[in-house]
């Protein structure tokens, strides 16, 4: 087995290292940084103290990694056996700390169960000074001795990508690489399991090889555009094999590190406005020379797959209205809107190519009705249910950093509560602010949604908030406006009739 | 210039004298007069002197004479701003305008304070009433008033 | 609106109060109409401020909003005038900013949140129907007739001469001071009728909200003294004239000193010595007046010659001892332009070379005012006939306006108001000849039927003919023909000054426009997008190198330090940047390391017909260079031997190896086939073989080419160019550049 040489010593991969980077030697001659950047990438991987109890055996797991999009979805179906005495509800599943800060949307599902609903999962720290960290999982119910549960975990990893060479000329294509271990995470002992890597295209120039056991000579097997690591046969708790891939990805790697999107409810205007803003990069390749119009126009002819940011497409609901498209310095003229009763289509082109390393911010909003997305209960309060993201929809796939979801509800509304189909682990905060806009006296509710690391994948979600609104609210602001014209009408005329003149004296 | 502020320093001078000694107007200004000519006389070569007193003697007679009470008090104080004006120009020239914003605002607050007076002056005297329909002497008063208020507001201000 | 409905108003419109009440909704739908013919340029675009000079106000006003009051004044910007810096909150007029930051804060208290950028466009439209409203008071204070008023406010609303500087996005200083301009004569004209110190007092503060808005606040600086000369030459000395002259001119000076720009100014520039010297003037005037009352003429006569005498020379001395000894500086450059035309291209190229400051073409007074400037003399002349003291303003008004408008096109912008006055008075003045509804005479409704806005005027003055039956036209016919040829031009000044409007004033030039061949409309958005890539994708404090005429827009678009920008306050600056475009490369690169450019930045129309790009505007970088380097800047250099100015293979060798050219043309030719390159500005076909670039990597180009922006090469790649000798260098270069290029060719075959 081809772990045991490496185990040894704590970087575990040194022998393994000379094969790799002779390996990747071949691709680029003489090119160091590519060395470096490999070993600060896979050293954080060693083997850790593990904290969490050995109460459980992964009976069988399958380790799916999808590189497809600019970010990675990772599943791992695994079947788990107490091998403890007493009955069990918790399991857990290592990260470095790294990881952790760039993890999201996981989800946990019974594979045999469905009705057994998205298991509470979140990140639990043993030592804060310890590289690694623990996901746990909550069982519904506690898995007695001996039983076993299928346990369908996804998470997502975002800024998972280095890109390779990391600049490249502005026609050439892109490549990215991906680090990771063989053997899937786990602080059990697993017994038996494979990994497998889903890529975009067939072009995978560099993979880590490893050497294979039973009948298969070598891993991975390539079979179109995935790589199959494994079947591995028993490993201990917290095995690691980093492997590294490489593959071409000739896409933009869209990083949005800040959606700001506010979601404001009138009433009065029986209208829904939504505004989005976005801090916008480009995660891929920098460009090895610097801009060249004659060869991007070209281009646009000849090759129009490139790796910069052209164009993105924003599918609102059906309904929407009055898109804009704006950055800081104004209108963008470069957007088309479609709206119709089948689609409302949104797409905008930025000022510029976006390549790798640059940055775009950039506002979107439109209107819509009302009745769209909002409904009157018979009980007399309101329910708002609107997307909890939108965003682009791109083939790529789009990662959002950081994501500020905020609902103004209107002035006076008030018992207001939410839900959300969102993996409760991603939302960090959640919290009722009041803004105070266009003639407010004592401001509006707003609901502030702080989420992290979220994916496009997340665009259907919902997000169901209720509130009352009582007629006085209602009534508020004209009374309001109606006084204070008054007010000013009668200071007026009081002071118009003050006599000034000192003549009567 | 030099000699216009002296002329004008000489009717105003007169008057500060004249109100001091209400009761002998006509001797106090028979004292000042020769003083006047005499400056005067030096300036202007040709004059005929006895042309000269009788001019100032006739000014000073129509001011003593047709001057109401209150106006004359007016005129006291813009006599005293000229003198100020006049030792602020002085100490400009001899002891240098260093603090340049600060000489200018002093010195504009009273030339702007004189200007200010002196409308009131004119807007109150009766023998100009034609010329100022819309105002009376309160309105007038009032309208010093707040000038002033700007005035000095902005000397201030500009003084730092 | 019918005859009959007329009648019904005609009968109401007999109380006071009725017509009160009609006359302000008249006023309101100017202001309206004022407005709203301003915004074309935010309908047809969007919300964005306009052309250069906003940008910065623009950015000064976020700044004023940003950070308060008190460091806005003691704002120094070390990222404009690279590596000098600027004393921003000293040196600009800070009015505009202060009104705009004002009325940000005041909408917040109402609690209506507006964009800072949404007020600051929307200020000059605003400002606008203000100003309509100190036309009718100005023009109130000049005739008894009240649709003169109202046809002065509808033509100060509408005259494209204002327009063309107050339209939405224009957020200039002559945005709120047109306003000032006219309201400050109209308290003028008040305190001058009154002689209130009221009105004067009221009058300097607006003068001061006017020196802090604009530095065209010397018009009335000198205005308001020769109108009060006039005055006293005419023998029309009063005491209400020295009550308000005077009254003015001390609160109104010392409110101008409290502008750190101008501080010393009123007391040391010859510009203010008018007013200054006017008043000293009135002083002594007022003391002659008293003494005059006091004394018998006989003897006043010799004394007012001994005194006036004495006084004249004193002051000549001290007027020509100050001047020679430095205390009272001489007059500025631009004040110099004003009164000899040619004095600027001699002497100060910078002035010379805005467009702005060329004198105005006459078809230009036309264009502006249309058929105001043929009434306009027709006014003067009604007000000759009255002559009051107030007519003498416009008459004096009408005079120096119609002089410096044509010899400055932008000051056509203070011609305008007094034009709409004398006009308006002109046509009230027929109208109300020509419309004696002594009966009921059908033109009249004839002509109400035409246009609203005619009606309404045509009816106030039929109502003001009741009450004054005039000696007049018995003739109907001619009255219809009059009154018919009257509402006719009306209609068709509002007609040009739609058109005007919509056509010449609205464009935002930040944004061109134009017609795809479906008559669509297509933004050429070239600017905004390199200004946006400067902004994200280049360090923060990356200096960039332009043209002056780019720095504020680079300043408040991209946000990055510029060299020179368009407050030209230091030509050796800005000549050293002329130098540097107009230089080799060996020459220029230097000049770039020692100001620490990191991008330079061009502007080039050739490949979309843009004519207003630097090759165009490149003579007169090479004229203020030569200014300051006559020595190794020749503008003869840059013409061919037949004395043209060329950009094609025939250009002058200087001319190819100027840094401007360089960067214009570099890598241009790789869009055409071989030998094909065409250059659509100046529409001649460009030499087979581009220039090369040693010192700069081109960075970006916007879409259409408009802007291309280069890099500045680190020192280090270069250190042995620079020190091997020039002339083998060049060969090298020459050589390997030959090299480089024959593969460029070959991919585009």
């Amino acid at each position: 087995m081809s772990e045991s040489p490496c185990d040894h010593d704590s970087p575990m991969w040194t022998p393994c290292n000379e094969d790799v980077n002779s390996l990747l030697c071949r691709s680029f001659p003489g090119d160091a940084s590519y060395r470096e950047l490999r070993e600060e990438h896979l050293a954080p991987e060693a083997p850790v103290h593990i904290h969490a109890p050995q109460v459980f055996k992964n009976a069988n797991l399958v380790h799916v990694i999808s590189v497809e999009k600019n970010y990675v979805k990772e599943s791992i179906n695994v079947v788990i056996e107490n091998i403890d005495k007493a009955a069990q509800d918790e399991y857990f599943i290592p990260f470095t700390a790294d990881q952790v800060s760039r993890l999201g949307g996981v989800e946990v599902k019974d594979r045999k169960d469905a009705t057994a609903g998205p298991f509470t999962a979140e990140v639990a720290e043993f030592d804060p000074t310890s590289d690694t960290q623990y996901l746990r999982i909550q069982l519904p119910t506690p898995l007695k001795s001996g039983a076993q549960q299928t346990l369908g975990i996804n998470y997502y990893l975002l800024k998972a990508y280095k890109p390779l060479p990391a600049a490249i000329a502005q026609d050439e294509p892109q490549f990215l690489a991906y680090s990771f271990s063989a053997y899937a995470p786990s602080v059990y002992t697993t017994s038996k399991q494979k990994t497998e890597v889903k890529f975009p295209s067939t072009s995978i120039p560099d993979y880590t090889k490893l050497p294979g056991s039973g009948d298969i000579k070598e891993f991975p097997q390539k079979q179109g555009s995935k790589l199959t690591y494994g079947p591995f046969d028993e490993k201990p708790a917290g095995a690691v094999e980093p492997v590294e891939v490489r593959f071409e990805f000739t896409k933009p790697v869209t990083h949005i590190s800040l959606l700001e999107r506010d979601i404001e409810v009138s009433h009065w205007g029986g209208n829904v406005a939504f505004e989005e803003r976005y801090t916008l990069y480009h995660r891929g390749a920098n460009l090895s020379a610097l801009f060249n119009r004659v060869k991007w126009s070209q281009s646009q002819y000849y090759n129009p797959n490139t790796y910069a940011i052209k164009e993105l497409k924003f599918p609102l609901k059906v309904g929407s209205a009055d898109a804009y498209y704006t950055d800081v310095i104004g209108n963008v003229s470069t957007s088309r809107f479609r709206s119709n009763k089948r689609e409302a289509l949104l797409e905008i082109k930025p000022r510029y190519p976006i390549f790798g390393g640059w940055k775009y911010p950039f506002t979107i909003g439109w209107n819509s009705d009302a009745k769209n997305f909002l409904r009157k209960l018979s009980g007399g309060g309101y329910v708002l249910n609107v997307p909890f993201l939108e965003g682009p929809k791109q083939v790529e796939g789009v990662e959002y950093e950081q994501a500020l979801i905020r609902v103004v509800l209107p002035e006076g509304a008030e018992n207001v509560k939410y839900y959300t189909t969102i993996p409760p682990s991603s939302i960090s905060e959640v919290e009722v602010q009041t803004h105070k806009t266009f003639l407010d006296t004592i401001g509006r509710p707003a609901i502030v949604f702080k989420a992290r690391n979220l994916v496009d994948d997340f665009r259907d979600r919902e997000l169901v908030v209720t509130y009352d609104y009582p007629l006085s609210a209602t009534l508020r602001k004209p009374l309001i406006v109606f006084a204070s014209m008054m007010a000013l009408f009668v200071s007026a005329w009081a002071l118009g009739s003050v006599d000034l003149k000192f003549s009567s004296k | 210039m030099a000699k216009s502020r002296n002329n004008r320093d000489v009717a105003p001078s007169a008057a500060a004298t004249t109100q001091a000694s209400v009761t002998s107007t006509s001797s106090t200004a028979n004292i000042t007069a020769p003083a006047a000519t005499t400056t005067t006389a030096k300036s202007s070569k040709a004059a005929a002197k006895s042309s000269w007193d009788q001019m100032v003697l006739n000014i000073a007679n129509h001011y003593t004479k047709s001057t109401p009470q209150r106006t004359k008090l007016l005129d006291a104080f813009m006599a005293f701003l000229v003198v100020v004006g006049a030792l602020q120009f002085l100490y400009c020239i001899l002891a240098g305008n260093y603090p340049f914003n600060a000489f200018l605002s002093g010195f504009s607050a009273t030339v702007g304070q004189f200007v200010l007076t002196a409308s009131l002056r004119i807007q109150t005297t009766e023998a100009n009433k034609s010329d100022f329909p819309a105002v009376s002497p309160e309105r007038a008063f009032a309208d010093f008033v707040v000038c002033s208020l700007i005035l000095h507001f902005f000397c201030v201000n500009f003084i730092n | 609106m019918s005859a009959n409905s007329l009648q019904v108003l005609a009968a109401a419109g007999k109380g006071e109060s009725t017509r009160t009440a009609l006359r302000v909704i008249i006023l309101c739908l100017i202001a309206a109409a004022a407005v709203s013919s301003r915004l074309f340029s935010v309908i047809r675009f969007e919300s964005i401020i306009h052309e250069f000079d906003p940008w910065f106000n623009f950015r000064a006003t976020k700044y004023l909003v940003a950070n308060g009051f008190y460091k806005f004044w003691d704002w120094f910007d070390d990222r404009t005038w690279h590596p000098l810096g600027r004393v921003t909150g000293g040196t600009l007029y800070p009015g505009l900013m202060v009104t705009s930051g004002v009325i940000y804060h005041a909408l917040r208290a109402l609690t209506i949140p507006v964009d800072i950028r949404n007020i600051c466009v929307l200020l000059a439209p605003a400002f606008s129907g203000l100003t309509a409203f100190a036309a009718y008071l100005l023009t109130n204070e000049m005739t008894t007739s009240n649709s003169a008023g109202l046809l002065a406010a509808a033509f100060m609303g509408i005259a494209p001469g204002y327009i063309s500087r107050s339209v939405a996005g224009s957020y200039d200083n002559e945005a709120i001071a047109i306003f000032l301009l006219v309201f400050t004569f109209y308290l003028w004209i008040k305190a001058l009728k009154l002689g209130s110190m009221l009105w004067g007092a009221l009058c300097a503060l607006f003068y001061g909200y006017m020196v802090a808005s604009w530095g065209g606040y010397a018009f009335i600086t000198c205005l308001l003294p020769l109108h009060a000369l006039v005055l006293i030459c005419m023998g029309r000395y009063s005491t209400r004239l020295y009550v308000a002259y005077c009254t003015w001119y001390a609160l109104g000076t010392l409110a101008s000193m409290q502008i750190p720009f101008v501080g010393f100014l009123p007391v040391k520039t010859s510009e203010h010595m008018p007013a200054l010297g006017l008043f000293g003037f009135l002083q002594l005037l007022a003391f002659l007046d008293y003494v005059r009352s006091a004394l018998p003429s006989r003897q006043y006569q010799t004394f007012l010659w001994l005194f006036a005498g004495g006084t004249f020379g004193l002051g000549l001395a001290g007027l020509v001892i100050a001047t020679s000894a430095g205390i009272i500086a001489p007059w500025g450059g631009r004040f110099y332009s004003l009164w000899d035309t040619s004095y600027a291209k001699i002497h100060i190229p910078i002035i010379a070379s805005v467009s702005e400051h060329q004198p105005t073409a006459w078809p230009a007074f036309f264009f502006d005012l249309n058929f105001l400037i043929w009434l306009f003399p027709a006014g003067v002349y009604l007000c000759f006939q009255q002559l009051a003291d107030e007519h003498v303003f416009i008459v004096v008004y009408a005079l120096f306006g119609s002089y410096f408008a044509g010899v400055m096109v932008r000051l056509m912008l203070t011609l305008t108001p007094v034009v709409c006055v004398a006009a308006a008075i002109a046509i009230s003045t027929v109208l109300d000849t020509y419309l004696d509804a002594r009966s009921p005479d059908p033109e009249n409704a004839k002509a109400e039927e035409a246009v609203e806005g005619a009606t309404k005027k045509a009816s106030k003055s039929g109502l003001k003919s009741t009450t004054k039956p005039l000696v007049g036209i018995y003739s109907y016919v001619s009255k219809g023909v009059v009154v018919t040829a009257m509402t006719l031009y009306l209609l068709l000044f509002v007609l040009h000054c739609t058109w005007v409007t919509s056509n010449a004033y609205s464009s935002p030039s930040v944004v061109l426009a134009s017609k795809l061949a479906d008559g669509s409309q297509h933004i050429i958005d070239d600017y905004r997008e390199a200004y946006q890539w400067l902004r994200q994708n280049t360090k923060d404090d990356a200096k960039i190198m332009s043209w002056w005429d780019y720095g504020y827009q680079i300043g408040g678009m991209a946000d990055r330090p510029t060299l020179v920008d368009n407050n030209t306050w230091n030509n050796t600056h800005i000549a050293t940047v002329g130098k540097a475009m107009s230089s080799s490369e060996e020459v220029s690169y230097p000049i770039m390391r020692q100001h620490e450019v990191d991008y330079v930045l061009v502007v080039f129309g050739a490949l979309l017909g843009y004519s207003g790009d630097d090759i165009n505007k490149f003579l007169w970088m090479v004229r203020i260079a030569e200014g300051i380097w006559p020595d190794e800047v020749k503008e003869r250099e840059f013409f061919t031997p037949r004395g043209e100015y060329r950009v094609d293979d025939q250009a002058s060798e200087t001319m190819k190896n100027s840094l401007m050219y360089k960067m214009s043309y570099y890598n241009y030719n790789s869009l055409f086939p071989p030998g094909q390159a065409q250059d659509r500005v100046r529409q001649v076909r460009l030499p087979e073989v581009g220039p090369t670039l040693n010192v700069l990597d081109e960075a970006f180009t916007s879409e259409n080419w408009i802007i291309r922006i280069y890099k500045v090469k680190d020192l280090d790649n270069l250190g042995r160019d620079h020190a091997s000798a020039a002339a083998f260098d060049r060969g090298l270069k020459k050589k390997r550049a030959a090299k480089k290029r024959a593969p460029r060719v070959l991919r585009v075959e």
